[in-house]
């Protein structure tokens, strides 16, 4: 009953999403003609003209319209074709989302590992050296862009030392599969992740850090302590498994912050993923592209929460028996 | 480790630096223009002109800006159409900026009828295109029918409206006749040496041009092999073309739209030529670069300042005057691009362009500005400063720019206060850019700052063009312009057209509809051990196909390069 209704509560989520993608592209200023043409093509057209480029790519029949095929279209799988790229939206994305999951995928992996780690070892050593000064670089780190960050990768690791290629995702001209591609690959990876990595791993270590000073001040900590507890047992059995519940969650709604720095990282990198993807469609109003975004990111995100959901019966039996 | 140290240090100060120039380049017009058929060639700007290869296997270059799948649809402005010049071809070449062209594709393009209507095109035997098809006069003919009859593109206009073609006829194989509806005296000059000529047996039933992904077939150096729109472009040299066959074989353009990112990938030597201007700051960094190479390099752009006409007080021809007569460029270029390039003050069309009045002047004279607006009823009534309108409302004019334009922004807080010094009363307004690019078809500004293109105002025809259109109709034309315009249409001879061209420019220039801010100058780097071969030309800067073919094949299509 209880997974019914949650999933129940994600569909309706996700009918509002459906709903507010379609709405809010063409709630902006403007609309994909502008991109396609330019003024002074637009200064020789005429009315019937410019309708014709709209009819092209199906903007010139009525919202209602459009919006019936573009509901019918999602669960068919047919996102329309992108004005910007000529090209079908579910392609589009499709080629571009693995890009972005292996950004986002290791991104989250590093800084969900090193934030958790840090934060239930600083909560530890709570008041100690430790602490503090990783406290310190927290904050500060915590507190930069994230674009800041990458910039400061791209001078110090490509300009100054040159150990890493600044932008794109893979080499171009490496037969993909090979050796070459694999490490270009990778060596395009270290810079974003990284710049991600550090903006959220903040975050993380700071619930880390709260949720394990939280749990390892309760009174069971301290039966178990009188009662001759090994301290590594009373670490990780009794207080990293009490204090895992708000970092699972600060992780899961990390992928949210992740697909906003996403965006950010992906322009500062050239890197050809959903983020640069969803720019590229803001400046041409690319509704069809927009739309099959956004979709996509609606679906990641609910996807995750409802994981996450999921997840909190198994991590802990209290919540099963609410 | 204390090295490391000692770089990050550098690197966080480097970071601030970059980043400073990334916000300037990032909003910089990505191209700028000094030069044209009459003024000072391009410069070369590095310390050292060191001795480079003049070949090259393959060379990558960066480019900030799509190009679709290079065709004339998915390439319609000047921000990348070098991209399209490495596929196709025109008549004649270079371009309609510098009023003189080489034949190209045709081996003469002549007048036939005394009134400039009919022009007879001679095409070069033996020509081929991509796919090893004959280039005919079939495909000519067709070009212009497409482009008279088909979708709109950045190019149609030279077959649809100025000049409209009404007889479209192959005589021979090679020989097509042309026949306009009204004189085109300069056929032989723009028109023929701005089309890029398609190939009809890829485009005929292409009824949706912008959905169509098919690898554009042209004639030119260059064939493009591979894309992913708004990632890479891999092009190969066509080894049979026709002019013979460029030096460098093959040529990778990818896409960094981030400046900074761009910039660092050309000194760590990641990319070979960076295809967007260098900022004002990073200029001054790199001309004593070892591995690097300047040249300032003539684009013929500009930015300007937009009156939407169509909205008043702004179809007060007179208001437009004293507000023309408000505006002072000269500070404009000074603090906001840092002196590199030349002041608004020459004018409408750029002051470099072939077709521009040579003594034209936007003066500045804020005490007449003053003594119009009192004239026309714009007085101060209730003692704040700033005028009323003539019923005595008030009077308060947004200026727009776009939010990634901070050049602009900079720009239009000094006009603020320009116009404050007369009595007006402006406001800048910051808005997306996509937001921006709607504003010519919404007419929801007062002002705005834009770029524009040489396409915009170093093409003679396009000064015709841009009072076109349906928009353009709703807006405010007045019977002396149109009278102008009339007569431009009805001149018969290059001597009458060009006089009657800079009537307009004069009234232009005077009732503005755009007042020039200031025309960029356009410095290019390259990495001269990869290729040390490049030529300016004008409209273009560096990067462009005649750079890529063998000195002695270039002809006239470049300019000369003054070094140190």
């Amino acid at each position: 009953m209880v997974y019914f209704r949650i999933v129940s509560q994600y569909l309706a989520v996700f009918a509002v999403a459906l709903t507010l993608n379609f709405a809010l592209p063409r709630i902006a200023p403007g609309d994909p003609l502008n991109y396609m043409l330019t003024e002074d093509v637009l200064a020789n057209m005429t009315a019937a003209q410019e309708a014709e480029v709209l009819r092209e790519f199906g903007l010139d029949k009525p919202l209602l319209v459009q919006f019936t095929a573009y509901v019918t279209g999602v669960f068919r799988g047919d996102l329309g074709t992108s004005v910007r790229f000529g090209e079908p939206v579910s392609e589009i994305v499709l080629a571009r989302l693995p890009w972005t999951l292996l950004l986002m995928g290791w991104a989250l992996a590093l800084s969900a590992a090193i934030g958790t780690a840090l934060g239930i070892l600083a909560a530890w050593w709570r008041g100690g050296r430790f602490d503090l000064s990783s406290l310190v670089v927290v904050l500060f780190i915590g507190s930069a862009p994230v674009f800041w960050v990458a910039m400061l990768l791209i001078t110090l690791l490509s300009a100054e030392l040159g150990w890493l290629p600044s932008f794109g995702a893979a080499p171009l001209g490496a037969i993909p599969g090979s050796g070459e591609y694999i490490l270009g690959v990778a060596e395009r990876l270290i810079m974003p992740v990284t710049a991600l990595a550090i903006v959220q791993t903040a975050s993380i270590l700071l619930t880390a850090r709260s949720a394990m000073s939280i749990a390892l001040g309760q009174d069971y900590i301290t039966f178990a302590r009188a009662k001759g507890v090994p301290e590594h047992q009373v670490f990780f059995r009794h207080a990293f498994r009490n204090a895992l519940l708000p970092i699972y969650t600060n992780v899961m709604i990390g992928i949210g912050n992740l697909v906003g720095g996403a965006l950010v990282i992906e322009t500062v990198f050239s890197y050809p993923g959903i983020g640069t993807l969803i720019l590229e469609g803001v400046e041409a109003r690319d509704y069809n592209l927009l739309q099959g975004v956004f979709v996509l990111a609606t679906l990641g995100v609910v996807l995750a929460n409802l994981i996450a959901d999921l997840g909190y019966p198994l991590l802990d039996p209290r919540v099963r028996r609410t | 480790m204390r090295q490391l140290i000692r770089r990050m240090g550098k690197a966080l100060v480097l970071t601030s630096g970059i980043a400073l120039i990334s916000t300037t380049a990032s909003g910089q017009s990505p191209g700028a223009g000094v030069s044209g058929a009459s003024v000072p060639p391009a410069k070369f700007l590095s310390a050292t002109d060191n001795q480079g290869p003049k070949s090259a296997e393959e060379l990558t270059l960066a480019m900030w800006s799509g190009a679709g799948n290079v065709t004339t649809y998915t390439i319609g402005n000047s921000w990348n159409d070098w991209v399209l010049w490495l596929v196709f071809d025109k008549l004649r070449e270079p371009s309609p900026y510098v009023g003189k062209a080489e034949d190209w594709l045709a081996t003469s393009v002549t007048q036939i009828s005394d009134d400039a209507r009919v022009w007879e095109i001679k095409l070069r035997d033996g020509v081929k295109w991509h796919d090893g098809t004959d280039f005919t006069a079939e495909d000519v003919a067709f070009t212009f029918e497409y482009y008279r009859e088909g979708p709109a593109n950045r190019w149609t206009h030279h077959a649809s409206a100025v000049p409209r073609m009404v007889g479209i006829e192959v005589i021979d194989r090679l020989t097509v006749r042309l026949t306009s509806e009204m004189p085109m005296p300069n056929f032989d000059r723009v028109t023929a040496a701005d089309l890029p000529i398609i190939q009809k047996a890829q485009w005929q039933g292409v009824e949706d041009p912008r959905s169509f992904t098919d690898l554009g077939i042209g004639t030119g150096p260059y064939r493009i092999v591979d894309y992913k729109a708004d990632q890479f472009y891999k092009f190969e040299a066509n080894e049979d073309y026709w002019r013979g066959a460029p030096v460098v074989k093959r040529l990778n353009l990818v896409m960094i739209k981030d400046p900074q990112t761009m910039f660092t990938a050309l000194k760590t030597g990641e990319i070979d030529g960076a295809a967007r201007p260098v900022p004002p700051e990073l200029v001054l960094q790199w001309k004593n670069d070892d591995d690097l190479e300047l040249v300032s390099s003539p684009t013929l752009w500009g930015a300007w300042l937009d009156i939407n006409v169509s909205r008043k007080p702004f179809d007060d021809r007179e208001l437009r005057n004293a507000v023309t007569l408000a505006v002072n460029p000269e500070p404009l270029l000074e603090r906001v691009m840092l002196g590199q390039g030349k002041s608004g003050k020459h004018g409408w069309p750029h002051v470099d362009s072939f077709w521009t009045k040579p003594d034209l002047s936007a003066p500045h004279d804020p005490e007449k500005a003053k003594a119009i607006l009192d004239e026309r009823g714009y007085v101060d009534t209730d003692g704040d400063g700033f005028r009323e309108t003539p019923d005595g409302k008030p009077m308060s004019w947004s200026l727009k720019v776009a939010s990634n334009q901070p050049l602009f922004l900079r720009a239009g807080e000094m006009l603020v206060e320009q116009f404050a010094a007369v009595g007006i009363k402006t406001r800048v307004e910051t808005i997306d850019p996509g937001s921006m690019s709607a504003l010519w078809r919404t007419r929801e500004f007062d002002l705005r700052i834009a770029d524009i293109t040489p396409h915009g105002i170093a093409d003679q025809d396009m000064l015709i063009i841009l009072y076109r259109g349906d928009k353009n109709r709703e807006m405010i034309f007045d019977e002396e312009k149109a009278e102008i315009v009339e007569r431009w249409h009805e001149a018969d001879t290059r001597e009458k057209r060009l006089q009657v061209s800079y009537e307009l420019q004069e009234y232009q220039t005077r009732y503005p509809t755009r007042v020039m801010l200031w025309y960029p100058e356009t410095v290019f780097a390259y990495r001269w051990q990869s290729y040390d071969n490049y030529a300016p030309s004008a409209g273009y800067g560096v990067f462009h196909k005649y750079s890529f073919l063998p000195d002695t094949l270039r002809g006239d299509t470049v300019d000369p390069l003054l070094t140190n």
